[in-house]
């Protein structure tokens, strides 16, 4: 009735042997992918995080800003690089789970330096490619599609936080200032055209993606509908506004009080 | 240019839309296949659950008729294959991997009980391998240099838990049906089988938790082999 004890002697150890290899190989390179992704995830705030300073849309991010983004760059760079031999082939699905939050943190911070500098949102194939360059020695990290699509989600937010620090500072919101010709264009209406995308995708339910995209859908309406508020409170108020005064984001219940 | 285009390229949503489309084509064909070999799955299920009603004398019938029904289950299987060729398996082996175990383990058992000899003599208490699984179920098994349909090891170590508390099931069921010989065979197999996953590192998953319950099948086929020496009814050659 010993049974604390396994035989020793059971035929089947060599071939679970060979199973326990396979498994710990796996388990070893999941992990290595996982930190990959932390690291990714965390340059990536750090860039966003500056970018935030930034103040003029549609031109070259300012020197003293791609100063300080420039080594959490070389951080995603030398990261992707290292990381790549682990996701190619069929490893490149396999750990998708795994490496997804470092991708869409990335994407989020290339589509936002992507707007600012360019005031338009970043195309796949155009974000594929960057992508595609960082990985190491041949070895391509594919850029998924949902991947780009929960990043650009999430860079929704950023150009909220952008635009609320604009109007907050400058009193008006960025962007169409020097465009003579069409309708000008600021970060409320090009904030509009990506919510209405972003809406019009039509994702039937199943997991895992649409579970992220519903969740990601409620957040960004969030956003958009923060920067139309802000800037209800800039018009309402209009010259009155006080220097360094920020819009309220959460509703209009203690102006109510303080009139 | 940006200002005809506005914040957004049309192309690039049009795009993403296409993407999603094909997907969900994929996913609606794949769902068809999956539900007819589940139904494949459970009609052989009923076959091999006779096997705790059906003397030992009379057990390669009952093998005969689950060959047969787990052929059924291939054709599924390799619809699958195909439905999914040129796409990343890993994109969408989350949507059969269950029935992939289930599917594995109606071969398993059918092995053990006799099934799939191949040429060699039947008999009964044989592991089939993963390579001679996945052999019969026609697909390549723990694949790692290209990308296409397989059997994992994950899929196939499932399957083996689920035949452990099979065999634990028909254990005792075997003395019912007066075969006191078969419990002391399965308390064998068991052991080792549960010798073998205990060399595993596993985490913290599904497969971690099934493994821990092992170690209850192992103690009741010995509680099955304890009762029958007790009073004798081991048989002794």
């Amino acid at each position: 009735m010993d049974h604390s004890n396994p035989p020793p002697s059971s035929p089947f150890i060599p071939m679970f042997e060979a199973f326990r290899a396979e498994l710990d190989e796996h388990q070893d390179r999941r992990e290595r992918v996982i930190k990959a992704s932390r690291d990714i995830t965390a340059a990536s705030k750090k860039i966003i995080f500056s970018l935030q300073r930034v103040r003029k849309l549609n031109a070259p991010i300012p020197e003293s800003i791609t100063r300080s983004t420039a080594p959490h760059w070389q951080v995603i760079r030398e990261r992707f690089s290292t990381i790549s031999a682990d996701l190619q082939s069929i490893n490149g699905w396999r750990y998708a789970r795994n490496i997804t939050g470092g991708i869409q943190e990335f994407m989020e911070s290339l589509s936002f330096q992507y707007y600012l500098e360019k005031q338009q949102l970043i195309t796949f194939d155009n974000a594929q490619g960057m992508l595609k360059e960082l990985g190491g020695e041949g070895r391509p990290v594919e850029l998924t599609a949902d991947d780009y699509v929960l990043g650009v989600f999430d860079m929704v937010g950023e150009l909220m936080r952008f635009a609320i620090t604009a109007m907050a500072t400058s009193g008006g919101l960025p962007g169409g200032e020097s465009r003579a010709t069409a309708a000008p264009r600021n970060v409320l209406s090009d904030l509009r055209e990506l919510r209405t995308c972003l809406e019009m995708l039509d994702i039937p339910p199943g997991p895992p993606f649409p579970r992220d995209v519903d969740k990601k859908m409620e957040v960004m309406k969030t956003c958009v509908e923060k920067v139309e508020n802000g800037l209800y409170g800039l018009v309402v108020r209009g010259r009155e506004r006080p220097k360094g005064w920020m819009p309220d984001l959460e509703g209009r219940k203690e102006e109510i009080e303080s009139f | 240019m940006a200002d005809r285009h506005g914040m957004v390229n049309p192309g690039i949503f049009e795009d993403l839309q296409a993407r999603v489309d094909q997907d969900t084509t994929v996913r609606d064909e794949l769902k068809e296949i999956i539900q007819t070999l589940e139904k494949q799955i459970r009609t052989a299920q009923s076959i091999l659950s006779r096997a705790h009603s059906t003397p030992t004398a009379e057990l390669p019938s009952v093998v005969t008729a689950a060959q047969d029904a787990i052929r059924h289950e291939i054709d599924s299987i390799k619809k699958l294959a195909e439905a999914t060729a040129g796409q990343p398996y890993y994109k969408w082996n989350g949507i059969w991997t269950r029935q992939m175990q289930d599917a594995t383990f109606n071969v398993l058992f059918c092995g053990w009980l006799g099934g799939f000899a191949a040429g060699q003599e039947s008999k009964p208490g044989r592991l089939l391998t993963i390579e001679e699984t996945g052999g019969i179920m026609g697909v390549p098994v723990n694949l790692k240099d290209r990308d296409a349909f397989h059997l994992t090891i994950e899929e196939y170590l499932h399957a083996l838990i689920s035949l452990v508390d099979e065999l634990a099931r028909l254990a005792r069921n075997s003395v019912t049906l007066g075969d006191y010989r078969r419990p002391l065979q399965i308390s064998q197999f068991i052991k080792d089988l549960h010798a073998g996953f205990q060399i595993l590192n596993l985490k913290n998953d599904a497969l971690r938790r099934r493994t821990d319950g092992m170690k209850y099948r192992v103690k009741e086929v010995e509680d099955v082999v304890y009762d029958l020496s007790l009073r004798n009814l081991v048989p002794t050659d």
